[in-house]
């Protein structure tokens, strides 16, 4: 179609302003706003009058140790969690592709902890692995290994390590379907003529499957590495970033740092230097997706 | 098809919804003459206090000032400070506020409370009928921001059986209590691990208790220093002691993943802590068999010094002061005293002090231990010193750090905040 | 494809262990609903309840004493009304985007994409603060134009590659039989992406439902709570956890989503992969 005459352009106009005009008051103006924020004094005793220093709070951050704990943390996060989940949904896709009885059971069963919000998922986990939870009573009282509870969540990569074990369990699922669907589409005839040399599962897999499916395998690691920097409610229910701030991720951090301690200019630094870092590692991913798709 | 069932099935929820919200989001202030106080507070949502307020303070009040209307808000304790940080960002502040006092001096930093002795002509006829020790802490730069509104402090609990199965008296001194921590620890008839002393936090709230207790301190009377006070050889034994028990397996509470301390008191996990008055009524309801008694925290070096805790209540910079002030009157005046003194609220009302309800309540060992009771730091960086202390705690709980170390570093960053 | 026997019971045997790790947690949440409270932290502690000690009294506590209804019913309320206006907004302008490809509408389309990758929490303290300069704080009004706008640029994405793959055929003949742009909107292009669409708003519903961070910090008032914050309501007040109340309330916030999802699982899912593959 063509915007050839004023009334098509009126039309088109008026189809896409109520969109537009919501991003732009509920995203755009406040990124604008955290921009300003983030270069100027403000915190409790500068609550009502804000004076420009500079990038003082972005060097604030960057001395800051609890930052780049939160840092390390939420990275650890993205390159365990991330690899992980698209593996193992993979795998449950595959096994699925291959079965004719019950593929949707399988698949409603495996969907089901990505539709269990953040909020009860992190609740059940807590009380699963807490010191007198029933994994170590699994583990201590059954298997009889070890005398003593261990400690989950009381340590900072234990306290980690439940933590990323709650993200893969519930994004398993995600990529399973979306994999799945990859895998139906890939072109049957491709199978039947490897099958004809001969070729073995293992070999088929990675010389046909895989290649017909790295369009979708970048598109969930991109939206995925997105996802993985958002993490903050299974964070802030079950260890609230303690013990001291040692499991902390950037968000759970830049909440706290805002919100109990008053020190907007900080978190307004850190939302930027967060979402800098994320960018780049975007921008890294498109890159890889457009030199494998020319 | 499928796809117009499904837009169909979610226009029918929608306008279910919309109908059914519609009423309760009909402008209920529309009346002009009408006035709305915004009161946030504390009690938590299900318990006696909450209810009282809803159910017998608030509708006496609305009786007796028709044109004024509450609306009480209910948050949880921590959330409550920090909502108010988040509200004073933007001023859009509730008109009155019961806030914890630690919290009153950084409020008033932040120039967001009204100083109640100049802007209310009749504030000496009402702080007059107060508790001068408990009006003392809305006392800031030589203003009043706030009525004292309860008082607390914390006694120690015990599990009667544990005790008994254990074999241990109830400790009077810090001597006997650390014996009796480790005597009590171990396992249960069932195997399971069970712990003489539950501490459910490190903040100043729960570690000060013991630096007091054994002669320490956190800073200097005049607040102005913490070097020489929380190093100091007292202190350091406190938490020395303090951090031996835990490792040792006979105290625990703060972790993450530790039993929460009422239900590890209840189920007799948790022989021994300290906690304030409300905890009573919370045991009878969710624990109600639990033979449990009381005692004051245990004498060290520096006597038994327990934290005294307790609310004022404080007004905001806002529209509404006089009809907020009627409320802060109200909610300090005999009535209200008396009914919250009901659900385990210790009155600072004198008048209310005096009445039956409170003379015949289990009152009476908070009453003792608030005569000794100290109050932590009171500038506007306590939140920051409480997680200073925090972290300490922690580095020298995971060997990080010797106690020495660790309260030499506590004291610099805690004089860098005075 | 032909299989042996032996490995499709691999397969199956694989895909049980799967399932039964996805649906553990959930089987524990609601055998310990069913438990008293008093059961709590028991020894040794038990996958299901003893017969004789099931109770309902969790849910008819949460159904009975609690706000449930009233959270539930603000749940419902939000959720529905943002995604109604998500799903309205972002298909009109998704179909702007794939059918009219120039300068302008493609920075648009880049200026969407950029935003996705700033996490929506980041942007939290000023978001509040337009809320309080709105007037929207402690209101649930204050939940549906943010849970629109965080989902508008995923939801425009989605639906815009339906847009694109609408046979150029039938726009052009409906062009030339003299239909105006809000006609072949209307009539042509809505009817064809609906399966996106509607795949797009069941994902939207599930993440509105579920919001936390925001809800938590802008409503205060427990009237107008949603159910993840009346959830977290009853969770370590006074160091007190009455599991039994949190699951039972989570298993009925959950019961909703499930019964949705169930009904139009076949369909949600392709409609979701359909527009996600293709990107």
């Amino acid at each position: 179609m063509k915007l050839n005459n004023k009334s098509n352009r009126i039309q088109v106009g008026i189809l896409m302003s109520p969109a537009l005009l919501i991003f732009a008051i509920f995203t755009i103006i406040p990124i604008i706003r955290l921009f300003f924020m983030s270069f100027h004094e403000w915190n409790l005793s500068s609550m009502f009058e804000q004076s420009f220093i500079g990038i003082k709070n972005y060097k604030v951050v960057f001395k800051d140790n609890f930052f780049w704990t939160s840092f390390t943390n939420t990275i650890v996060y993205a390159i365990v969690t991330v690899p992980l989940q698209m593996l193992l949904g993979l795998i449950v896709a595959i096994l699925i592709d291959g079965i004719k009885k019950m593929s949707v059971t399988f698949r409603i069963l495996n969907y089901l902890p990505v539709i269990t919000s953040w909020v009860i998922a992190s609740l059940v986990f807590k009380y699963i692995f807490n010191t007198e939870g029933l994994l170590n009573y699994f583990i201590s009282n059954i298997l009889n290994i070890g005398n003593n509870n261990i400690h989950w969540l009381d340590n900072r990569w234990s306290g980690l390590w439940v933590i990323m074990f709650l993200g893969t369990w519930k994004g398993i699922g995600w990529n399973m379907v979306v994999f799945f669907a990859a895998l139906q589409q890939v072109p049957k005839e491709l199978y039947e003529a490897s099958s004809l040399d001969g070729c073995k599962t293992i070999r088929t897999f990675f010389s046909i499957t895989l290649p017909s499916i790295k369009p979708t395998i970048l598109f969930a690691w991109v939206m995925l590495t997105i996802g993985a920097f958002n993490v903050y409610t299974s964070v802030k229910l079950m260890t609230n970033g303690a013990p001291a701030h040692k499991t902390e991720t950037l968000l759970t951090w830049m909440y706290y740092k805002a919100f109990s301690t008053g020190e907007f200019g900080y978190s307004a630094a850190l939302s930027f230097v967060m979402a800098f870092s994320l960018a780049l590692i975007a921008v890294f991913q498109f890159k890889i997706i457009s030199k494998k798709e020319n | 098809m499928k796809n117009k069932k499904l837009l169909s099935f979610l226009m029918i929820i929608m306008i279910a919804s919309l109908s059914l919200t519609a009423q309760g989001s009909k402008d209920v202030s529309s009346n002009t003459d009408e006035i709305e106080i915004n009161f946030w507070h504390h009690y938590s949502g299900e318990s006696a206090e909450n209810k009282t307020l809803t159910n017998v303070l608030i509708p006496e009040f609305e009786k007796e000032n028709p044109n004024i209307k509450i609306n009480a808000v209910s948050h949880e304790w921590s959330e409550l400070h920090d909502k108010i940080l988040i509200s004073s960002s933007s001023k859009n502040l509730p008109d009155v506020a019961r806030c914890d006092i630690a919290w009153l001096p950084e409020f008033q930093a932040m120039d967001i409370l009204v100083p109640l002795d100049t802007e209310m002509s009749d504030f000496n006829t009402v702080s007059s009928s107060l508790l001068d020790s408990a009006m003392s802490t809305a006392f800031i730069n030589n203003h009043y921001y706030g009525l004292a509104l309860n008082t607390n402090s914390k006694i120690m609990y015990y599990n009667t059986q544990m005790l008994k199965d254990a074999g241990v008296v109830v400790p009077t001194t810090m001597n006997e209590w650390e014996k009796a921590v480790k005597k009590i620890s171990g396992k249960n008839s069932k195997g399971q691990k069970i712990w003489g002393w539950n501490e459910p936090g490190l903040s100043a709230w729960n570690i000060c208790p013991f630096i007091w207790s054994y002669g320490g301190a956190i800073t200097n009377e005049e607040q102005t220093k913490a070097s020489g006070y929380i190093n100091s050889p007292e202190s350091i034994k406190a938490v020395e002691t303090f951090v031996s028990l835990y490792k040792e397996g006979a105290l625990t509470g703060f972790n993450s993943g530790d039993i929460p301390m009422t239900d590890g008191f209840g189920t007799n996990r948790y022989a021994m802590m300290l906690e304030g008055p409300w905890k009573m009524a919370e045991l009878k309801g969710a624990y109600p068999d639990l033979d449990y008694g009381t005692a004051l925290i245990p004498a060290g070096d520096g006597g038994a010094i327990s934290v005294l805790g307790g609310e004022d209540i404080a007004m905001f910079k806002g529209p509404h002061q006089d009809a907020a002030w009627k409320f802060m009157k109200f909610m300090t005046g005999e009535f209200a005293e008396e009914e919250m003194a009901k659900c385990g609220q210790l009155p600072v009302n004198k008048k209310a002090l005096e009445t039956d309800t409170v003379k015949n309540s289990d009152f009476a060992p908070y009453i003792e231990a608030i005569k000794t009771a100290k109050a932590r730091p009171t500038v506007a960086s306590s939140s920051k010193i409480d997680n200073e202390l925090m972290v300490a705690m922690h580095e020298v709980l995971s060997g990080e750090k010797t106690v020495k170390e660790a309260m030499d570093d506590l004291a610099i960053k805690i004089d860098a905040l005075l | 494809m032909i299989r042996s026997k032996k490995s499709l019971f691999i397969r199956y045997f694989f895909l049980i262990l799967f399932s039964v790790v996805a649906l553990f947690p959930m089987i524990y949440m609601i055998s310990t609903s069913l438990k008293p409270n008093g059961a709590l932290y028991e020894f040794p502690p038990k996958f299901f309840p003893n017969l004789d000690e099931i109770t309902l009294n969790n849910y008819r506590y949460i159904l009975g004493e609690s706000r449930f209804i009233k959270n539930f019913l603000n749940s419902i309320y939000v959720s529905s009304l943002s995604v109604f206006i998500a799903a309205i907004t972002s298909t009109a302008l998704a179909f702007v985007l794939g059918q009219f490809k120039n300068r302008f509408t493609n920075m648009v389309f880049a200026l969407l994409i950029v935003t996705m990758v700033i996490p929506g929490t980041t942007l939290i303290v000023p978001q509040f603060e337009l809320a309080v300069w709105m007037n929207l704080i402690n209101k649930l009004t204050a939940l549906i134009p943010f849970y629109t706008v965080w989902v508008i640029p995923f939801s425009t994405f989605m639906i815009k590659g339906f847009m694109e793959s609408i046979p150029k055929d039938i726009i052009d003949s409906a062009e030339i039989d003299g239909a105006s742009i809000f006609k072949v909107f209307v009539n042509i292009a809505v009817p064809l992406a609906s399966p996106g669409i509607a795949s797009v708003t069941i994902f939207n519903f599930l993440s509105s439902w579920e919001e936390f961070p925001w809800a938590n910090t802008v409503i205060n008032d427990s009237n107008i709570r949603t159910l993840p914050i009346a959830i977290t309501g009853f969770f370590g007040q006074h160091q007190f956890t009455q599991w039994g109340y949190v699951f039972a309330l989570s298993m009925l916030s959950l019961l909703p989503i499930l019964i949705i999802f169930i009904s139009f699982q076949k369909f949600f899912i392709s409609g979701l992969v359909a527009g996600g593959v293709k990107g």
